[in-house]
């Protein structure tokens, strides 16, 4: 009876680690990141994020709540990588604002081409909105026929030092990240349409996923009722739109349709 | 008097002093920063993912300290003249405070694994010290719970 007590705890600690090592092994590619990657996030997870059905985004629409982006002067110098337009990102891990807009700009690149490498993590445990799932740019490829992704992860979820910007991404970041136009200066995420647009923080309320793992906010994306879906699908379908400006509505499957045209047509003028 | 094997007060107490140790430093990291571990704080291993996180409270109370309070007791109760004693309570309070214990350490390996999705290795090595201390007092109770019986 003793040795079975004890073997028991055992076998239930042994069954545990093997249940999470199998786990972790259906989780995004590994990181080198310092992420320790979002609990639970599974491929499958990954790829419904990539793929929201468009009626559902077409369904959810920009609801109101939603915070417009800045529309840059028209003096605005041309921001190009590659030759071609550029969304630029500069955030970190550790903030749990990017937690929550990460997830609208994977659905809304996602639209536009295709992310290899994209990694999973969880924002501060000391932070508001402690460990929020999401994912990171750190370590993933975006490719497009029409515009160039350009991120910096500037540091780990523990604040560790993880990519240093490029000297564009630093000169973007130093010249618009300002409170003349955001409100306050340096706040992260930041992010630039090309040209067109930017903004400073997170667009939609982060409570919404507070919570809820990887894997449950992935499948509340499909429900264009759900509050993680009006706020994730909601201001993806902003930046499409603003993307979609920025590519002469190409690809006309995505930007041609009315929901994005609507989207388009309430985007903040210059 | 229970009777136990020689080596059975001097490891347990070792154990339960260790736990001591242990508790205490994650308990001072707790008041004070998470980065005073000496622990990975990347990957799976990260000490300070887990002395952070929602679980590493219960009740309010962080789970830091109630494991130095566990150990202390231990020490307590693993001194030679606890072993020795004839009341039954003390070997009574032995087996039931390492049972809560062991049932304590079970949901912590659980939360670390599937909720916090890290493991803490300090946190893990107060877990195997709090298992030899539970797999000692479960290995004697015969003796210890026992004795009463048959003197009595």
């Amino acid at each position: 009876m003793t040795w079975a007590i004890l073997g028991g705890v055992v076998v239930v600690v042994g069954v545990m680690v093997v249940v999470f090592v199998n786990r972790d092994q259906t989780a995004g590619p590994a990181d080198t990141t310092g992420a320790t990657g979002a609990p639970g996030a599974s491929q499958a997870a990954i790829a419904k994020v990539q793929n929201v059905p468009a009626s559902v985004l077409a369904t959810v629409g920009v609801p109101s709540d939603i915070t417009p982006p800045v529309h840059l002067a028209s003096s605005t110098p041309a921001v190009t990588v590659d030759g071609k337009p550029a969304i630029v990102y500069v955030g970190a891990e550790y903030c749990p604002f990017c937690a929550a807009e990460r997830w609208a700009m994977v659905v809304a690149l996602s639209r536009f081409g295709t992310f290899t490498g994209l990694g999973t993590t969880t924002s501060s445990s000391r932070d508001v909105h402690p460990d929020t799932p999401t994912f990171t740019f750190h370590g993933a490829t975006y490719t497009s026929p029409y515009v160039t992704f350009s991120s910096a992860e500037t540091q780990t979820r523990t604040g560790k030092h993880l990519e240093t910007p490029t000297p564009q991404q630093e000169r973007l970041f130093t010249t618009y990240d300002v409170a003349a136009l955001t409100g306050s200066d340096g706040a992260i995420p930041f992010v630039m349409v090309g040209n067109l647009y930017m903004w400073a923080g997170v667009s939609y309320s982060p409570d919404v996923l507070t919570g809820n793992t990887f894997d449950q906010i992935a499948s509340a994306l499909a429900d264009p009722t759900s509050p993680i879906a009006q706020g994730i699908d909601g201001t993806a379908n902003q930046i499409t739109a603003m993307i979609c400006q920025l590519t002469d509505d190409q690809p006309a499957e995505v930007c041609n349709t009315s929901s994005v045209q609507h989207a388009e047509s309430s985007l903040p003028s210059a | 008097m229970s009777r136990v094997a020689r080596p059975i007060p001097t490891l347990s107490v070792v154990l339960a002093l260790a736990g001591v140790g242990v508790s205490t430093y994650l308990t001072i990291a707790h008041y004070t920063s998470p980065e005073i571990l000496a622990c990975s704080a990347s990957g799976t291993i990260d000490c300070a993912r887990v002395t952070t996180s929602a679980q590493s409270a219960v009740l309010g109370i962080p789970v830091a300290v109630l494991g130095l309070g566990f150990f202390v007791a231990m020490s307590v109760l693993c001194l030679p003249v606890a072993w020795r004693s004839d009341r039954r309570a003390v070997h009574l309070a032995r087996l039931a405070a390492t049972t809560i214990g062991i049932v304590f350490v079970l949901w912590l390996v659980y939360a670390e694994l599937f909720i916090i999705g890290a493991i803490c290795l300090w946190c893990t090595v107060a877990h195997v010290l709090a298992f030899g201390l539970f797999a000692i007092t479960l290995v004697t109770a015969p003796d210890t719970l026992g004795s009463e019986v048959h003197e009595g």
